[in-house]
């Protein structure tokens, strides 16, 4: 029942038969799916289906127990911090340092992703106009508010302007202005042929930004396929009541 | 640019900007020790004018004459009052600081007896009874001068010597030797606190306000974080030491200090000394930065972290205050212990006695040390367990009762877990400690066996049952095959001259407490067939039965979850422990390595007997050594070699032994327990 669209784009991130142990709990279980450059893929499942550990086992913040990821051809497991270099990833629990201002806490995430010096400042001074920080971009990030932090979050993870961006629940606990900046984001990037993975409890944003979907279910891939067709094969009127049925039915019921 | 710079640059700047890492670092060391000092020091001089200024109220009892009387009058630190009570109690209730009491006159040339009654708990007495002392020693000289006078001898006839000390050490070796008594501590304890605090905010900090994370998503390989992470604590821990030494010596040298001056002390320390003293001060802090950083890498928060290193801050006073105790002379053992061989370097810096050879291996052993310690860091923070895990292993509250939790059976687990087997021992070693000692005390000689089978192995079998699990895969309890059986004796007779060696070997670094070994050769040495038989019952069979069922049984029926090699290194070592604690530091060694060698015996043959046998065999051949008047003299002059020519037989029937029990595997039922997340 998966879709398999045909090899014709390249496939910047692969989750090949992905698996992930804590102990006796098995938290993804043989995952497998590619997004294409320019794709917009958007992860969902309820609290504890394992979005946030295959993300991050895609960041190489956690090892895979068995089978393997890969972004732009670079195994997770031979070559995690060359995986790294190719990556931006965000998540709502990440911290900023609070005792450095925003532009050094750039300007140190650019020079640890080996930003050469003499572009380093320009590039900084980039990020800050992108994402509108130039107001408070010599306030210390402890000092900052809920969605100037995400700014800042988004402008770290991109100072190297990597091909693969993983998002884990990009908007949680921002306001609609501040959530605006990420969809324009998204878009943006979308257009400019970034390959784009992201976790999400907002149907909205799946349905404003996704070109495809995944739905994850105690560890499992149960659903994948564009939005339309979630909504078509469940035979639901829209996408939320798609996405509650395909987490409430019995497993049996959805083959 | 190296990334680890980038990462140290990043976190000085950091840490710098922090309240509380700069109060450590900067205002404790240079402010806070020199002033409490120089409080410390007028409090005490101002508690003791204040004692002075006051006259001490004293009495006399009995016949006193008026000489006596004339002399404490005269004084003005002493005011007589008459007493109407009894003198014991006016003393208790302070209405005198102490009374003189005088017996009556002796014969014409006889002695007189006065007894000064003062109260040893009390400061204010114990000054009346120093003022009535001299007083009455006044009172000696004047009747020893009227005695001399009669009999017409000059003074000299009572002053046949006469002694005068003359020190030959120079004010400032004094004044060193003062400085060297305390100064390590405190520059071992500054460098430590220096560390501390960065350490955790650099490691459990980033956890807690969830930059790890973010740290992590950059492509730079874990050693160059930990690198830039660790230079940065150890900066601050020798940033610390080096402002705390000189404002030390600053503090000193001004002469602020009315004590030392007024005692003619000197203090001051060659160029020289202090360049090695922060010499030292490097490895010392990468020591210490390392290790606080990986222990606080496994913590999720702060006060975690500061739990978790608690015990390592503890552990660190011990060798540091070394050099402050009497009579321990610094010496290459010494040099190579952690922290005391820096400790004692500072003292012998500041003495100005320092070896260059000592210093050397001081300088050599600490690098080594913080090496390792760096290695442990670094494997910490390539952990995803100690990076994402920490907080307590247990997420779920238990609702069992404490005894339940403490010893119950966990369902699904027939087989202690490490936690549990190693409270077990706990408890029985602190038992032993109290209790059995009492008994073999108390009943002597039977008290031994009756200690051992109330002590360890009731216990033992206390905890299996009570706890529930399962008897036979808990202690082992399966029938030796008979190529087991004569594997672990071969071995045990191999590994038996082996540990005699190792203990002659050691006693090269360790003194040997002779009193005690002579006292166990009577004690062991038996007269007739019968006492013989008694102490191979009393020293051989019963500790084969009983300690083998704590820590072959329990112990390594806990721990196998462990890899083996660690569970058996853990057995040897608590097993060394456990005769640390009831005899000498010589038995720790010899102790340690026979229990890893019977552990593994144990461990590859699946069965406890297979131990009691070795240990039945290795204590018994020590007692008939013992007994036998032929094998003694052959053997058993402590101080000397054993007989080397024993040695590559020993090590024939060693290889022979692990040989025999290699060629048959691991049973099935005692291999190591597979944790799911550990594939």
């Amino acid at each position: 029942m998966v879709s398999r669209t045909v090899e014709t784009q390249t496939r910047m991130i692969r989750f090949s038969g992905l698996t992930k142990r804590y102990g006796p709990l098995t938290a993804v279980r043989d995952l497998s799916l590619s997004i294409a450059e320019g794709e917009v893929y958007a992860l969902l499942g309820p609290n504890g289906a394992g979005k946030t550990t295959a993300l991050r086992c895609l960041a190489t913040l956690l090892a895979p127990s068995e089978g393997t990821a890969s972004v732009g051809g670079i195994d997770v497991r031979h070559d995690p911090v060359a995986v790294r270099r190719k990556l931006a990833f965000l998540a709502a629990s990440m911290g900023l340092y609070e005792r450095l201002s925003a532009r050094e806490l750039i300007s140190y995430f650019g020079r640890l992703h080996g930003v050469p010096k003499h572009d380093l400042r320009p590039r900084v001074e980039e990020m800050i106009e992108l994402f509108g920080i130039g107001d408070f971009a010599d306030r210390l990030c402890g000092r900052l508010s809920t969605g100037q932090r995400q700014r800042v979050s988004l402008a770290r993870a991109l100072v190297h302007d990597p091909p693969a961006l993983i998002l884990d629940e990009p908007t949680l606990g921002l306001d609609m202005l501040s959530g605006q900046t990420i969809y324009d984001f998204i878009a943006t990037e979308r257009t400019r042929g970034k390959a784009i993975l992201f976790s999400t409890h907002q149907m909205y944003e799946v349905d404003l930004l996704a070109s495809r979907v995944g739905v994850l279910r105690g560890g499992r891939l149960v659903a994948e396929g564009s939005p339309s067709e979630l909504v078509a094969r469940t035979g639901e009127m829209n996408l939320a009541r798609a996405f509650y049925h395909l987490i409430t039915q019995p497993l049996e019921a959805l083959r | 640019m190296n990334v680890w710079r980038v990462v140290c640059a990043k976190e000085l700047r950091e840490t710098l900007r922090d309240r509380r890492t700069l109060l450590m670092m900067v205002v404790v060391p240079v402010l806070l020790y020199p002033v409490l000092l120089i409080v410390m020091e007028q409090l005490f001089l101002f508690g003791i004018r204040n004692l002075e200024a006051e006259a001490a109220r004293v009495a006399v009892v009995g016949e006193a004459p008026a000489e006596f009387l004339a002399i404490l009058e005269a004084d003005s630190a002493v005011q007589v009052v008459a007493l109407d009570s009894d003198p014991e109690a006016a003393v208790r209730s302070a209405e005198v600081s102490a009374v003189a009491i005088l017996n009556t006159g002796p014969a014409a040339e006889g002695t007189r007896e006065v007894t000064l009654l003062f109260n040893g708990a009390s400061d204010r007495s114990m000054r009346g009874q120093g003022e009535l002392r001299s007083a009455v020693a006044e009172w000696r000289d004047s009747l020893l001068a009227q005695r001399l006078e009669a009999r017409a001898l000059p003074r000299s006839f009572v002053r046949p010597l006469a002694v005068n000390d003359s020190s030959i050490a120079l004010p400032e070796e004094v004044g060193g030797y003062a400085l060297g008594r305390f100064l390590p501590l405190l520059l071992v304890v500054i460098t430590l606190l220096g560390a501390f605090y960065p350490a955790i905010d650099l490691a459990a900090g980033e956890k807690e306000r969830g930059t790890l994370e973010t740290l992590l998503t950059a492509p730079v390989p874990a050693r160059d974080i930990v690198t830039g992470k660790f230079v940065t604590v150890a900066l601050i821990g020798i940033t610390a030491a080096a402002l705390n030494l000189t404002s030390m010596i600053l503090t000193f040298q001004t002469g602020a200090l009315q004590l030392t001056s007024s005692i003619g002390l000197v203090v001051s320390l060659p160029i020289t000394s202090v360049l090695v003293i922060f010499l030292t001060l490097v490895p010392l802090a990468v020591l210490f930065g390392a290790i606080f950083l990986g222990i606080a890498v496994g913590s999720s928060s702060f006060k975690e972290a500061q739990s978790a290193l608690t015990p390592v801050y503890m552990g660190v006073l011990v060798p540091a205050m070394l050099p402050a105790f009497p009579g321990i002379d610094f010496g290459p053992l010494l040099a190579f212990l952690p922290v005391a061989g820096v400790s004692f370097l500072f003292r012998d810096l500041m003495t100005g006695q320092a070896s260059f050879s000592l210093g050397c291996m001081v300088l050599g052993s600490t690098t080594i040390y913080a090496a390792l310690a760096l290695a442990f860091a670094a494997r910490a923070f390539g952990s995803e367990r100690v990076l994402f895990g920490g907080g307590d292993e247990a997420a779920e509250v238990s609702r069992e009762g404490l005894w339940a939790r403490l010893f119950g059976n966990k369902p699904g687990a027939d087989v202690p877990v490490p936690g549990q087997s190693m409270m077990l021992v706990a408890l029985v070693a602190v038992l032993f400690f109290w209790v059995g000692i009492q008994m073999q005390i108390r009943l002597g000689e039977p008290g031994v066996i009756v200690s051992q089978l109330a002590v360890l192995l009731l216990p033992a079998l206390a905890f299996v049952f009570l706890g529930g699990f399962d008897p036979v895969r808990t202690l082992s309890l399966r029938r030796p095959s008979a190529n087991g059986a004569v594997g672990g004796l071969v071995l045990i007779l191999g590994a038996m001259p082996m540990v005699w060696v190792l203990s002659w070997l050691q006693t090269f670094v360790i003194p040997i407490p002779w009193e005690l070994l002579e006292g166990m050769q009577d004690f062991i040495t038996a007269e007739s067939g019968a006492r013989l038989a008694w102490l191979l019952l009393m020293l051989a069979v019963t500790p084969a039965l009983c300690e083998e069922m704590v820590f072959r049984g329990v112990l390594l029926g806990g721990t196998r979850s462990m890899t083996p090699w660690r569970m058996v290194v853990l057995n040897g070592l608590v097993f060394g422990t456990f005769h640390l604690s009831t005899e000498t530091v010589i038995r720790f060694l010899p102790s340690a390595m026979l229990g890893m060698v019977v552990a593994w015996a144990v461990w590859r043959t699946g069965s406890i007997f297979v131990g009691m046998l070795m240990h039945l065999v290795n204590n018994g051949t020590i007692v008939l050594v013992a007994s036998s008047t032929t094998l003694r003299d052959l053997f058993s002059d402590a101080g000397a070699p054993p007989p080397l020519w024993l040695l590559p037989i020993a090590v024939v029937l060693f290889g022979s032994g692990i040989h025999i029990l290699l060629r048959r595997p691991v049973p099935e039922e005692v291999r190591r327990l597979t944790l799911a997340h550990e594939t």
